[in-house]
């Protein structure tokens, strides 16, 4: 074990950066400046973890409620409205008691989150795509919204190296809507799925692909290949999917420049306000609420895109009255999260594969890139923009059969082969979708706390018919049978995709970040997270998160070697 | 994929050092092991799959009756065949721990589900239903089981097929049960290896998936 000993307080040194956050952006920021050898400060709000506490392999009849602990309801009921809480690792998420926020009563949304070192990076869902100019230019094609800032030849070679650091597991398409990227070798499909795969591309030209996925198909920088046990989110002791506790947090303590700092609530940014800079953070300390100082020369806020900007509208001064880095008033503004909901799910009787419990658990899908609203489809007379598929096809236990007895046993032994669709849909950015700070609600460490304010709009709910009836067409064109649509438009927050808030533009009146996540209004804070987006895309955002924190801190590192800081 | 090389890929990871990494300021000197109290019981490695075969077991939440009545029950829904069933998986005993701890709207449904099932057969074969013959078990339930609609129980159709959504109700907590058990587990091809090997996929020719 190694231990890294401060010679110093850490608390009295000036730090080149102080990191907010160590989940996926915070831990490549950490790793990309202490590689660079400035001085930087990770905080967490949560603890260490270890893989001790792993529980991958644990099988549920080794917990007592078999995963329905009355502890995890009564302490998580908002958390557990993601599968990933469960019995097993609820201790990872925030107890939703201790972590308060409001919603307008008719505008329910779910914020999960989690406080441990690696953020969400330890469960989240892997998937993996590139934006392309479609999204990124998006609004000078359709014009709905902003153009970001940068354009995908701006951000593409940040997107190599995160894949190549990252391992993401995938196949080459050449699809518009899609860039390719680096990849390891696909997982494997299904019958289901190859057939199709096939049928689809040869009657509607659509492309079906797997998915993308940060889980390793091969041995990669030292962390060894799936073993297809299945449920990532309890953890992994073979680290075969990206987490950055045991990748780049570890890089960035094994380069001897990155003090990480857990147990560490940010309160607040401090700012310097004789030279109009940020001087350093505030925390209150997880355990023993003492409230101490982190001094730094730039102060990078990675701590989720709600976390980001609820710090920075609690660090408001005489001279940013209304929250810091917040003259164009769209700090907190254009919440973003991807619309689900929509899909449909069906059998395929011809596949006469029974399922087993004891075979590989691929931990991965199907992924159907955008096909409405792209440069050679027509355009949708109902719609802007679009949404993309994850899916899947195998063989299931029927635990749905009818009937008792032997006939039962057998029935759910046999199961079922099913094959479904469900949508991820762009969340257009709008004004009125937005978080602000409720001035009569704290946290269990004293910080004032968010009111969100979000609701799904008719273009959303627009998405989510059509993703329905389209995937059953896509699903009859395989041959399924007992086709059910399903047309809802979920709750916000369900994506678990917040972006926005803190939003990237050239022009600082109508933006709070510039193109290389610097708050316009104060020259050393960074936001590097997904408050930055302009549009959502309708991709899953963690890569394209990654690689703008790896961007911007390549900019933060060259203007310190010009002593530009 | 062997032991020994899970162990190699663990050692030559940083991960060992991000691990240890001992936290300044908000943690005390040296501590690298998360506080007990916040991991959970499964990831302080606590097995409870025994706890339910205690030779003392009460139950928390049914009474006696009630629970031989769910032991009655569940061995019929899942019998034992060349497989354990229900009854040796004590699904009744995961039942009534789960429906002490919940909410007392659920715990009602539950109760309301039984209830009706010895009304049912007090009604037609003038005993509780525990105290039936076998036959007379058989044919009630018979007559529950299968949905006076189309098939399948959606959980709206209530009305005419009261009796039908009584049945389900006991029957998935009974399923849950057993296929949550360590029986159940193994029943569905679970060995305890947790190393399955390389998905595989399909490599069939066009037209010849099976």
């Amino acid at each position: 074990m190694i231990w890294n000993i401060f010679d110093q307080d850490p608390l009295s040194q000036t730090y080149d950066a102080i990191v907010v956050g160590s989940g996926a952006t915070g831990g490549w920021a950490a790793k990309q400046l202490s590689e660079a050898g400035l001085k930087v400060a990770l905080l967490e709000a949560g603890r260490a973890v270890s893989p001790t506490e792993f529980t991958e392999h644990t099988p549920e009849f080794k917990l007592k409620y078999r995963d329905h602990s009355p502890e995890v309801i009564r302490t998580r009921p908002i958390q557990k409205q993601c599968y990933a809480c469960m019995e097993y690792n609820y201790e990872w998420f925030v107890n939703d008691l201790e972590n308060p926020y409001s919603t307008p009563a008719d505008k329910p949304f779910t914020w999960q989150r989690l406080r441990v070192l690696g953020g969400r990076s330890l469960v989240w869902g892997r998937h993996s795509y590139r934006l392309s100019d479609n999204d990124f230019k998006a609004a000078s094609r359709d014009g709905y919204g902003d153009d970001w800032p940068i354009s995908y030849a701006d951000l593409a070679p940040f997107y190599d190296i995160v894949e190549k650091y990252v391992g993401i597991s995938g196949a080459a398409e050449g699809h518009e809507m899609l860039p390719d990227g680096q990849f390891l070798p696909p997982m494997k499909m299904s019958c289901g799925e190859v057939l199709l795969r096939d049928k689809v591309k040869a009657r509607l030209g659509r492309t079906v692909t797997i998915g993308r996925v940060a889980v390793l198909t091969q041995n990669h920088h030292g962390r060894l290949a799936c073993h297809y046990c299945g449920p990532c989110e309890r953890g992994c002791r073979t680290f075969s999917y990206f987490s950055s506790p045991f990748t780049t947090v570890a890089d960035a303590v094994n380069s001897h420049n990155c003090t990480v700092i857990t147990n560490a609530v940010v309160s607040h940014v401090n700012m310097d306000s004789s030279q109009n800079k940020a001087s350093g953070v505030t925390f209150v300390d997880r355990l023993t609420r003492q409230v101490k100082e982190v001094r730094g020369k730039t102060v990078i806020l990675c701590a989720q895109a709600l976390e980001s900007t609820r710090i920075l509208l609690n660090s408001s001064t005489r001279e940013h009255s209304n929250g810091l880095a917040n003259s164009s008033g769209a700090l907190g503004r254009y919440l973003m999260d991807h619309v689900t909901g929509g899909g449909a799910s069906g059998h395929l009787p011809e596949m006469k594969f029974r399922p087993n419990a004891n075979e590989p658990q691929r931990p991965n899908g199907l992924y159907v890139p955008r096909f409405r609203n792209t440069p050679s489809s027509k355009k949708n007379p109902q719609f802007i923009r679009g949404y993309g598929y994850q899916g899947g096809a195998g063989p299931q236990f029927d635990f749905s059969a009818e009937g008792y007895g032997t006939s039962l046993k057998n029935a759910v032994k046999q199961g079922v082969y099913s094959i479904g669709l469900g949508a991820f849909g762009e969340s257009l950015a709008r004004w009125d979708n937005c978080c602000e700070i409720d001035k009569n609600l704290k946290d269990a460490w004293g910080i004032p706390a968010l009111r969100i304010s979000m609701t799904h709009g008719d273009n959303e709910a627009a998405l989510m018919e059509d993703a329905a009836s389209s995937a059953a067409e896509m699903l009859e064109l395989a041959g399924a049978k007992d086709i059910k649509l399903q047309s809802r438009t979920e709750m916000p927050g369900m994506a678990i995709h917040e972006l926005g808030t803190a939003r990237m533009g050239d022009d600082p009146k109508k933006s709070v970040l510039d193109k290389f996540n610097q708050a316009h209004d104060v020259k050393n804070l960074f936001v590097m997270d997904g408050a930055s987006f302009v549009s959502s895309a309708c991709q899953n955002p963690t890569l394209t998160m990654m690689a703008l924190a790896v961007r911007a801190c390549s900019h933060l590192i060259e203007r310190f070697r010009s002593n530009d800081v | 994929m062997k032991r020994r090389e899970l162990l190699r890929g663990a050692a030559v990871t940083g991960a060992a050092a991000a691990l240890s990494v001992s936290v300044a300021a908000g943690q005390k000197s040296g501590q690298s092991a998360p506080p007990p109290d916040e991991l959970t019981p499964a990831q302080r490695g606590v097995d409870a799959s025994k706890d339910l075969a205690s030779p003392n077991w009460k139950p928390l939440f049914l009474d006696e009756h009630q629970n031989e009545t769910l032991v009655v029950l569940s061995d019929l829904i899942i019998p034992a065949t060349e497989t354990p069933g229900a009854k040796d998986a004590l699904a009744n005993r995961y039942i009534d721990l789960v429906l002490a701890a919940e909410a007392s709207d659920r715990q009602r449904a539950f109760l309301n589900s039984l209830a009706y099932l010895d009304g049912e057969s007090i009604h037609r074969y003038k005993n509780a239903f525990r105290y039936l013959a076998r036959e007379d078990q058989d044919d009630l339930l018979h007559s529950l089981a299968y949905s006076k609609g189309a098939s399948g129980w959606t959980g709206e159709a209530a009305g005419p097929d009261t009796g039908h959504g009584h049945f389900e109700n006991l029957k998935q907590r009974i399923m849950f049960a057993y296929y949550s058990s360590e029986i159940g587990t193994r029943e569905l091809g679970w060995d305890g290896n947790v190393m399955h090997g390389v998905y595989q996929g399909c490599d069939h020719e066009e037209g010849s998936h099976k």
